[in-house]
């Protein structure tokens, strides 16, 4: 009697999950409706297309005819693509660690009670705002070989310090530093938001503890901040892979040193839009896109390593 | 009785009707309505250019122009999406990218109707008609135009006790002046050797009776002794210390440096009238212009901006009307008139040449008789980059000029076949 | 109790390193405001004056003067608005479906909408133009609008957020018989405050500086917003940089005083150091 009352209850409960179940279905795809309708009518269409005409020599005027795999062994057998993967990489290796600690270590610092906290994350956020104009200019004169301060003050202890901008070997170094200067705001925005989410009871009940800021920085709020860094994180590489605006205003276009620090997509864009070798261009970018792709895989797989979402 | 009356009114109404309507069909067969869009670039040269749209629109009531302003650095990027895109606009300035444009067929050549409206291609300088010549078929009517020359700052001459340059200057006379001006305890250089094609080498190779592109577009000059003589010139100069280095001169423009007076001499463009002789505080009362000194012969670069028709345009007969227009005198005027380029059609220029009188302006019109039109093929960019890439090299002294232009002539060959 | 007069506590120390990070971080933007005040001969002389002869105000009336700056305000905000409006909303409800529910394709879809951002934006620029133009919307303000409606970035950052809710507080709604709309719109939009404010702030910003879009697909004046606007002041062989500094900084308060309004939401924690107050 009462197995019998069991199974039809189970039975009821499996029909109700299941009819959960296909509700559940249908509010996901009916949510993510409006997103997905506009992401594949301007977008989607177009990367299929990009897709399609790496296998071409799409010219400047959408002439194009099929050629196989040809852009792809030239890349293989052109030197200016390796060297601008190993700028790229080493570019982004060092500027992204970099930046987000820093942005880390002060969206910490700005979310305790300091006086002055507003005007602080004002003054950290102003260079993500002011004119990309206007960061090259100061930047390029900050480094210039000549009359910048940096090496004035190199002076000051005696190193002769490089013309910047100008040597292969250091001018790679100036992007990055203008790199991590512009995106700390931006990622200390961020992880604002983040320590937002985390309870202040977690803190209370630390302090009463009597743990100092040090034991609850790495405790608490590190492990619960992980789900924004974990987004942090692989919004800098996606974006740092594809470091463009900063090298076309920071490097002149005639500079000794545009080899060594010219990213991928410079050279896609000078592909694509000075020499009008379209098809050549979508090829790079199609190589570029399946590397940060790899890396975000990567990530995505290791996370529950290290990302907490609910403690 | 009403419904006599609404028959009355329904046919009044209905004959007015027919009678607007044919009145507006008759005007309209006899003059389409036409809007064409016009692209430039410069938004220094909005106003005149809307004012010869405005003076143009009262010939042709028909036709209205839209004149759309583009920033240079998105320009082309904008051009060929719209292009790509079967749109574009119906008028558009043009320059030495040309060819790349004419070869995809996507502008219209002109011929015809430069024959049919009896169009005197003598009114321009010859070398700018052949810059918008690609394949024997003209596809622009020339706008303005651009040499180069050779500023001087006549205060340091004044120091050094040397003679204003003048028409008589050679090689030997502007080098041996920059020796004399060049004081390295201050600083101070006798001339920059700018790494630049239009504003320098270009015009040093044709000095020497080399060419860097073939007439043909199909080989290039850089392997010509003539040429590597045209582009040693400068390696000399840089050798001899009367120059700053190419480090000195990336790291700090040469028209910075000239605009300190670290650097005496300058070859530079006609469009640096206006910063030179009016805007900059240190060069507005120190500088002056001159010929450029000659080589084995005279010879000066010469560029400008041309009026193309979008292939694809769908009032091709309208725009010809309108670029015949800009091409033509009152429009020349009016572009003279605004003091900031020189205007193509033979004898409008004096306005602009009168437009700076502490400036001897002159002499950009004067060197006409011996321009030579800037190069440009179809991978123009592409073969720029391989300048920039080996003689970079050379003017560090890394490798020696004739190697760098040997170099230079292989790369440029290949892709000059490959068009 | 510790000595807050001691002259290395850490607070002291803490303020300095803060001071120190915010000098460099505002220098520039200084030398944007110096530069708006110079005339154009006093920004290109070398070695670089800092500080002009004669403060030139009028810099600022003559941008106003050359520029449509009324038309430019008025499609930047408009553009603006509706762009993060639409983001917030299209992007919360999918990351909402991303985050909370299980479905078939989750992961791969999910995965598709990444990789939008795995390509150089440029790679969209010509296929857009193209739709503009077939939808007969180029040189208008919808134009400005469109595309950036719909954002891969605004929905991976919501979902991040909304994951850290805890179930319970999604399984007791289910159990009162919520549907997942009324959960999303009741319960957990308004836990993700944060989030949301963060990606308007940065939508915001985005959708201010670009350039490059509204160069390309509009050609009047009227019709552009302030950074493309701007774009005009850099000439092919000079850029009056005095102008275009004085243009830059009309053009960027509102975005200033936007970020200090928002971030009053950002409330801080508790102190890190001292004692609690």
């Amino acid at each position: 009697m009462e197995s019998l009352k069991s199974n039809q209850k189970n039975k009821i409960k499996a029909r109700f999950r299941s009819k959960r179940k296909y509700n559940d279905w249908m509010w996901a795809y009916i949510m993510i409706a409006p997103l997905m309708v506009g992401i594949m009518y301007f977008y989607f269409i177009a990367f299929f297309q990009n897709f399609f005409f790496s296998f071409t020599d799409l010219n400047a005027f959408g002439k194009w005819s099929f050629i196989g795999i040809a852009n792809y062994v030239k890349i293989l057998k052109d030197p200016t693509v390796w060297q601008a993967f190993k700028n790229t990489a080493f570019f982004t290796i060092v500027s992204v660690p970099i930046s987000i600690c820093l942005a880390l270590f002060v969206a910490n610092l700005l979310n305790s009670k300091i006086k002055g906290r507003v005007i602080y994350r004002t003054l950290f956020f102003l260079p993500v705002v002011t004119m990309p104009a206007a960061v090259a200019m100061i930047w390029r004169w900050l480094f210039s070989g000549d009359f910048g301060i940096i090496n004035y003050f190199l002076k000051m202890i005696s190193i002769e310090g490089p013309s910047w901008l100008n040597d292969p070997k250091y001018a790679i170094f100036t992007v990055i530093i203008v790199a991590i200067w512009s995106s700390v705001g931006y990622n200390m925005v961020l992880f604002l938001a983040g320590l937002q989410g985390i309870s202040p009871t977690y803190y209370e009940a630390a302090t009463i503890d009597g743990a100092n800021s040090f034991t609850i920085f790495f405790k608490i709020t590190l492990p619960l901040l992980t789900p924004t860094i974990f987004f942090v994180l692989i919004i800098s590489l996606i974006s740092t892979f594809q470091v463009f605006d900063l090298i076309l205003m920071m490097i002149t276009d005639t500079s000794v040193a545009l080899e060594q620090t010219q990213s991928i997509v410079y050279l896609f864009y000078k592909n694509a839009f000075v020499y009008g070798d379209r098809g050549y261009a979508t090829a790079i970018s199609i190589i570029l896109f399946f590397v940060i792709l790899i890396v975000t895989i990567a990530q995505i797989k290791y996370h529950s390593k290290w990302v907490t979402y609910d403690v | 009785m009403k419904k006599s009356l609404l028959k009355i009114s329904v046919l009044v109404v209905s004959v007015l009707m027919i009678l607007t309507f044919s009145l507006a069909a008759a005007t309209t067969a006899a003059e389409k309505k036409v809007t064409l869009t016009y692209s430039i670039w410069d938004s220094k040269q909005l106003p005149s250019m809307e004012t010869i749209a405005n003076n143009f629109t009262e010939l042709y009531p028909n036709i209205t122009i839209k004149v759309e302003l583009t920033p240079w650095a998105q320009y082309w990027m904008k051009l060929d999406t719209s292009i790509t895109a079967g749109g574009g606009p119906d008028v558009f300035w043009m320059n030495v990218f040309m060819p790349k444009y004419a070869s995809n067929g996507v502008i219209l050549p002109i011929d015809d109707k430069i024959e049919a409206d009896n169009i005197d291609l003598g009114n321009y300088p010859e070398a700018l008609v052949e810059l918008y010549n690609y394949d024997g078929k003209q596809y622009a009517l020339p706008k303005d135009f651009d040499t180069i020359g050779l500023w001087y700052n006549k205060m340091l001459f004044d120091a050094a006790g040397i003679k204003y340059p003048d028409e008589t200057w050679d090689w030997n006379t502007v080098t041996d002046a920059a020796k004399k001006l060049t004081d390295t305890s201050k600083g101070i250089y006798g001339i920059a050797a700018r790494r630049t094609g239009q504003e320098g080498y270009y015009n040093t190779i044709a000095q020497a009776g080399g060419f860097v592109l073939s007439p043909d577009k199909k080989t290039s000059g850089y392997d010509k002794p003539e040429t590597i003589a045209g582009l040693k010139f400068w390696i000399d100069l840089i050798e001899a210390g009367v120059s700053p280095t190419i480090q000195q001169m990336t790291d700090t423009s040469p028209v910075s440096l000239f605009e300190s007076g670290k650097v005496a001499m300058l070859y530079d463009g006609s469009w640096m009238a206006i910063e030179y002789g009016k805007t900059n505080e240190y060069t507005k009362d120190k500088v002056d212009v001159a010929v450029l000194p000659k080589g084995v012969k005279q010879a000066v670069i010469i560029h400008g901006l041309g009026y193309c028709i979008n292939a694809k345009t769908k009032n091709p007969e309208e725009a010809w009307l309108f670029v015949q227009y800009l091409g033509g005198k009152e429009a020349a005027v009016v572009q003279a008139e605004t003091g900031t380029v020189i205007p193509a059609f033979k004898g409008t220029q004096e306005l602009w040449v009168e437009s700076m009188p502490s400036l001897n302006l002159k002499v950009f019109i004067d060197m006409l008789s011996y321009s030579v039109p800037l190069a440009g093929s179809i991978n123009t960019p592409k073969w720029w980059d391989v300048e920039t890439k080996y003689f970079t090299q050379a003017w560090t002294g890394k490798i020696s000029i004739e190697d760098a232009a040997k170099q230079v002539a292989t790369e440029m060959n290949a892709l000059l076949s490959a068009e | 109790m510790k000595n807050k007069n001691s002259f290395f506590s850490g607070k002291f120390i803490i303020y300095l390193i803060l001071s120190l990070g915010a000098i460099i971080m505002v220098i520039p933007f200084i030398w944007m405001i110096l530069t708006s005040i110079k005339t154009f001969g006093e920004t290109t002389q070398m070695p670089p004056i800092i500080f002009p002869h004669i403060p030139q105000w009028k810099n600022y009336s003559e941008v106003l003067r050359l520029f449509p700056f009324g038309s430019f305000y008025l499609n930047t905000v408009i553009s603006t608005v509706c762009k993060v409006f639409g983001q917030l909303v299209f992007c919360s409800t999918a990351a909402y479906a991303f985050a909370r529910i299980e479905f078939p394709a989750k992961n791969i879809i999910f995965l598709a909408l990444l990789s939008i951002l795995m390509v150089p934006s440029q790679v969209f620029l010509i296929p857009q133009y193209r739709i503009i133009q077939q939808l007969n919307l180029l040189n208008t303000l919808p134009a400005l609008i469109l595309p950036g409606l719909f954002s891969a970035f605004g929905t991976f950052l919501l979902r991040q957020f909304f994951m850290t809710i805890p179930k319970e507080l999604e399984e007791a709604a289910l159990l009162d018989g919520c549907n997942h709309f009324q959960i999303y719109y009741k319960i957990m939009l308004p836990l993700i405050k944060p989030g949301l404010i963060a990606l308007g702030i940065l939508t915001a910003l985005w959708s201010w500086n670009d350039l490059l879009w509204p160069l390309i697909i509009n050609s009047s004046p009227d019709k552009l917003t302030l950074s493309a606007g701007l774009a005009f002041m850099q000439g092919q062989y000079t850029t009056n940089y005095a102008l275009l500094m004085a243009g830059s900084i009309l053009a960027i308060w509102p975005m200033i005083l936007l970020f200090i309004v928002l971030q009053n939401y950002f409330i801080e924690g508790i102190a890190l150091t001292g004692t609690k107050a």
